[in-house]
């Protein structure tokens, strides 16, 4: 791969579950795994006074948490920890994982509760509106999986939304670098308005799924396997649910899937895609800035 | 994209990198410019909300002479504020006080130090949340003209249950660090001052045209500090008249935090004192002119407003538009809670890390990085307080004030003495150093001494501040006296249970060593 993996790592368990996560992508990948904390930049406090000392304490603090989770990176993945400093988490991740040259920026989603899906809703939604590559999202319990288990299979939802190409060739890198099993959920018959008649969507999805399986096929190499479904139902939700998923793999959907025209849910609905896969997503940005220097 | 410049070996992390993000844009260090220093400086010491407090009581030891003891409470406050910065300097350290204090005197009297800070921002924090409440009915009451309503405040069960509210929000924003925008906190500072100047000013009007309560003709022995009758109401004015100044430090010691920790902390430190003296004085003259210090409805003199006087005075100076007192106060509370958290819950996390409490004192939180249990510590006691004085006291706020006023003295005072005796080989090293490192907190250390002990030994008497007692010992006697045994008692079963930070193992006595080849 072209980049490190961005771990955004927090002291929580949701922090734990990105670490493993991108710990098991590196270590599939052979890519540097990145941990990288954020603190709150000084200039966000208006209200109560800076204070160097408890700036200093806060340091050595983030110092001790990526210790911490230092020791949970398996031997052999070459790893480096930051601590960087930004207005807000999603910020601080996104300006560090400009900087170090980022493939992929990896965040835990567990929560307690209805803190937990707030806290996705934030910085996911902030992430996947603005970083210019590919985000993962752990979910909870992630931090029990082997890290070395890798990636067994990927299953990218091509449809023919814009940014499906740049999906497509995500897909077709990890695949390639990771070595793993290429499923392509294709996901016309989802695109098509509900009022085409079936017969019609029926066979516009067994010419996309041929479609895409041949470009897949032309660009991986020999020995990667590669496949495609057809979706069934009326959401993506809903097809990632008739899915039979390996515990070794990964799901990969474009971020206009998630994006609705009332972009505050779009939190949500990575949520609940996110509560119906048993499986880590990877959400690629629609027009995915692959040259070097990337700037927000 | 470029590759990272570690090898692909694993790389044994043993702490983050330095080069980025830590000297450039990281921490606080050179993140707060002339006019946010000023901001931040008035928000914490929040004259709206600070004067409304103590002007009464004030008025009640000094009567006319309020002006004179703005002015020279200032002195002690200036002189020890000197010592902080040079301690600050020396070791910016979240503990201030207990950790400077500990440094000069040893572990005993820096753990008094931190338990006088604790105290007193806790004492500070119920009195705080009781105004809010007072101003929140009030300003209900204006905005739906049922003057009824403001009365519901007096209710003790009504009062303390929305205190208690007040303080969970309050700790909520604390705990997870929610900050304004810099616009909308520069907007509440602007509108705090601008509507003590209106409010002055109506009130000086109004007895220009005859219009004033008790119209009194401003004279200039009201700032003759010698006209107070007796030594004790001076000592009883300047502890408060300390109160009001209270949190102006923090400018001149945001140091390395500054854009340019040359210039910056010393402007901002005088162009706020200029600001607050200004305001407090304007205030304190215009409602001595409309109100007079008489005992009558609205006299200043009257203990059923004393320990809150905007509360009512603004209806009858400003009429309809006494409701943006209300705001100003309720939003000068709101922010000064904020900041005056922060306070405390530093402290308690200094004195977990050095084990002078225990260690979950010193517990970040992973995902809001504040001293998260610190936090809740000191909420669930500043409104455990509150409750359990609004059934007590006569006049919670007042002797909460009285009794802040005493508290504060006690440690200030400490600090300015661990200034003076952490530096004692560097006293003469400089004539600078004569001043601020010998001089300037010795003389303030001293002038706190005298009022603690003075405030002390005066709040004996049952008739002292509010008038309420317990057991024929004023209340704010009692309060104090209990303050400082519960701590001494804390200290002891800490230094049983844990002593490693009593032996001096967590945090040892220092005494910078003069520059000078050899001493004078």
């Amino acid at each position: 791969m072209s980049g490190c993996i961005v771990v955004g790592y927090t002291a929580t368990d949701a922090g734990m579950d990105a670490v493993a996560l991108g710990s098991r992508l590196a270590a599939a990948s052979g890519a540097q795994l990145e941990l990288v904390l954020i603190l709150p930049s000084g200039s966000r406090s208006v209200i109560t006074p800076p204070d160097a000392g408890y700036d200093r304490y806060l340091n050595d603090q983030a110092a001790k948490w990526l210790a911490d989770a230092v020791a949970a990176v398996p031997d052999g993945v070459a790893h480096a920890t930051h601590i960087r400093y930004g207005d807000s988490f999603a910020d601080g991740l996104m300006t560090a994982a400009n900087d170090l040259g980022a493939s992929h920026i990896v965040i835990g989603t567990a929560g307690d509760g209805r803190r937990g899906r707030h806290r996705l809703g934030t910085v996911a939604n902030t992430l996947l509106h603005s970083a210019e590559v590919p985000v993962v999202l752990a979910p909870e319990g992630s931090r029990g999986t082997n890290p070395l288990i890798g990636i067994t299979r990927i299953t990218a939802a091509v449809g023919t939304r814009p940014g499906a190409g740049t999906l497509m060739g995500e897909a077709l890198s990890l695949a390639t670098v990771t070595g793993a099993k290429l499923r392509l959920l294709s996901l016309v018959t989802v695109d098509l308005p509900p009022s085409v008649d079936t017969g019609v969507i029926e066979i516009a999805g067994a010419a996309h799924a041929s479609n895409v399986l041949s470009t897949a096929r032309k660009s991986l190499p020999a020995d990667i396997s590669s496949e495609v479904v057809v979706a069934r139902g009326t959401s993506i939700e809903d097809a990632v649910q008739h899915l039979s998923w390996e515990p070794g793999e990964i799901a990969m959907v474009g971020s206009s899937r998630l994006a609705t025209p009332r972009r505050l849910f779009i939190g949500s609905t990575a949520a609940k895609m996110l509560h119906e896969l048993p499986v880590p997503m990877i959400v690629v940005p629609r027009t995915q800035n692959t040259s070097e220097g990337t700037q927000r | 994209m470029s590759a990272p410049d570690n090898t692909a070996t694993p790389v044994a992390s043993d702490g983050p990198e330095n080069e980025r993000g830590i000297t450039g844009k990281g921490l606080s260090s050179g993140t707060v410019g002339l006019i946010g220093a000023v901001v931040i400086g008035i928000s914490c010491i929040a004259p709206a909300y600070t004067l409304t407090a103590a002007l009464g009581p004030t008025v009640s030891a000094v009567g006319f002479q309020v002006p004179a003891i703005i002015l020279i409470g200032f002195i002690p406050m200036l002189l020890v504020a000197f010592g902080y910065r040079e301690l600050n300097n020396r070791m910016p350290d979240s503990g201030t006080s207990f950790t400077w204090a500990t440094r000069a005197f040893g572990p005993w009297v820096g753990w008094m130090a931190g338990w006088g800070l604790i105290a007193a921002t806790i004492l500070v924090l119920s009195n705080l949340a009781g105004i809010a409440v007072d101003f929140l009915f009030l300003l209900i009451a204006q905005l739906a003209n049922a003057p009824g309503i403001a009365d519901l405040a007096a209710n003790p069960f009504i009062n303390v249950v929305v205190c208690l509210l007040f303080m969970l929000g309050a700790t909520l924003i604390s705990y997870r660090d929610m900050q304004t925008t810099q616009r909308l906190q520069y907007f509440l500072v602007s509108f705090q001052v601008l509507v003590l100047l209106f409010f002055a000013g109506t009130a000086i009007f109004a007895v220009a045209n005859g219009n004033g309560f008790d119209s009194s003709a401003l004279s200039w022995e009201w700032f003759n500090p010698f006209a107070v009758t007796s030594f004790s109401a001076v000592a009883a004015g300047l502890s408060l008249s300390i109160f009001i100044f209270w949190g102006w430090d923090v400018t001149l010691t945001m140091n390395e935090e500054t854009k340019d920790p040359e210039r910056t902390p010393g402007r901002a430190a005088t162009l706020t004192v200029v600001t607050i003296v200004a305001l407090y004085l304007l205030l304190a003259v215009s409602l001595l002119m409309f109100s007079g210090t008489g005992t009558g409805e609205f006299g200043l003199g009257n203990p059923d407003i004393q320990d809150n006087v905007f509360f009512a005075l603004a209806g009858p100076i400003l009429g309809p538009l006494a409701f943006i007192v209300s705001l100003a106060v309720l939003t000068s509370s709101a922010s000064s809670l904020q900041s005056t958290f922060v306070s405390p819950a530093r402290t308690l996390l200094a004195m977990g890390h050095y084990r002078a409490l225990p260690q979950k004192f010193a517990a970040v939180s992973p995902r809001f990085l504040t001293p998260g249990y610190a936090v809740i510590v000191s909420s669930v006691v500043a409104s455990g307080f509150y409750a359990v004085m609004r059934f007590i006291s006569e006049n919670v706020l007042w002797d909460t004030i009285t009794a802040l006023g005493m508290m504060i003295s006690f440690y200030y005072g400490i600090t300015a003495f661990a200034c003076v005796w952490y530096f004692r080989h560097q006293w003469f090293d400089s004539v600078r150093n004569v001043f601020f490192t010998f001089l300037f907190p010795l003389i303030g250390g001293l002038i706190l001494a005298a009022l603690f002990f003075i405030t002390l030994i005066d709040s004996m008497d049952p008739e002292y501040g509010s008038g309420s007692s317990v057991g024929g010992l004023g209340l704010v006697f009692i309060l104090g006296l209990t303050v400082i045994i519960v701590g001494i008692v804390i200290m002891i079963w800490q230094a049983i249970k844990h002593p490693a930070f009593f032996r001096g193992e967590t945090l040892s006595m220092d005494a910078p060593p003069s520059h000078r080849g050899r001493r004078r």
